[in-house]
């Protein structure tokens, strides 16, 4: 294990531990403030679907690419994570929270079995055929890159899946 | 994350996200937000707790239908605790 990762690990279970401190981070950090607030007005019941996950939480499907984690300003890129994925496909990289109870039960960030599970009782009509997935530290260019393109991106391919509900997730 | 939430209701499709922590979701401002009192790496409460997880996405399907003002944030921390 390298010093950076052994470095991130130990202050994401610091974190973890102390979220009085995370405030305490929260408060001072070059997070960006927004003034204003989009909207979309829902029209009829969102659970009727076509219902989405999006989550920060760095998971991935096994066979994907993992999320850089050397790069210290973080990773803007996304996985799309089939809606049909099993939780045994999936995995998680993501040195800057401590995922351990996610490692067990992926539902913990990503609740890809409880959505399935809503819609085989009738509660949420359809689930869509994709999920998405980032990696939430995300800072300086890759911040740009994330705002100006794939964040976007993302976007539009769920308009392209007829997604009228979007439920996310961070880490 | 809020951010990418912005972006996604921005194209048209409504939102909603779980919030770990009130300062940062009053700084980025997304659309919809419930605020539960788990610790960062379980928005969703514990592993294997199928009840308390199911409870919550239900829950958050249905304050992103009724939720009418934009930038409401509902804590329902008091009830999901860690």
């Amino acid at each position: 294990m390298s010093l950076k990762t052994e470095k991130d690990k130990l202050i994401a279970t610091f974190f973890e531990k102390h979220p009085a401190l995370v405030d305490k981070w929260a408060k001072s950090a070059p997070i960006i403030i927004n003034t204003t607030v989009p909207w979309s007005p829902v029209a009829g019941n969102p659970a009727e679907g076509p219902v989405a996950l999006v989550t920060t939480a760095g998971v991935h499907l096994k066979s994907q690419t993992p999320f850089d984690m050397v790069d210290s300003e973080g990773d803007s890129s996304f996985r799309v994570i089939p809606s049909s994925s099993s939780a045994k496909d999936l995995t998680i990289t993501h040195n800057y929270y401590n995922h351990g109870d996610a490692d067990a039960d992926v539902n913990v960030v990503f609740p890809i079995e409880r959505l399935n599970e809503l819609c085989g009782e009738g509660t949420v009509g359809h689930v869509a055929p994709r999920h998405f997935s980032f990696m939430g530290h995300i800072e300086g260019g890759h911040l740009a890159k994330l705002l100006e393109q794939t964040a976007p991106t993302v976007a539009a391919e769920l308009k392209k899946d007829g997604v009228r509900a979007v439920f996310l997730t961070p880490a | 994350m809020g951010l990418i939430q912005r972006a996604i209701e921005e194209a048209g499709i409504p939102t909603l996200s779980i919030s770990l922590n009130r300062t940062i979701t009053e700084k980025v401002k997304p659309p919809r937000a419930v605020l539960v009192g788990y610790p960062l790496g379980h928005p969703m409460g514990r592993p294997f707790d199928k009840n308390t997880q199911t409870a919550l996405l239900k829950e958050s399907l249905t304050l992103l239908g009724d939720i009418r003002v934009p930038g409401t944030l509902v804590d329902v921390s008091d009830r999901y605790r860690f």
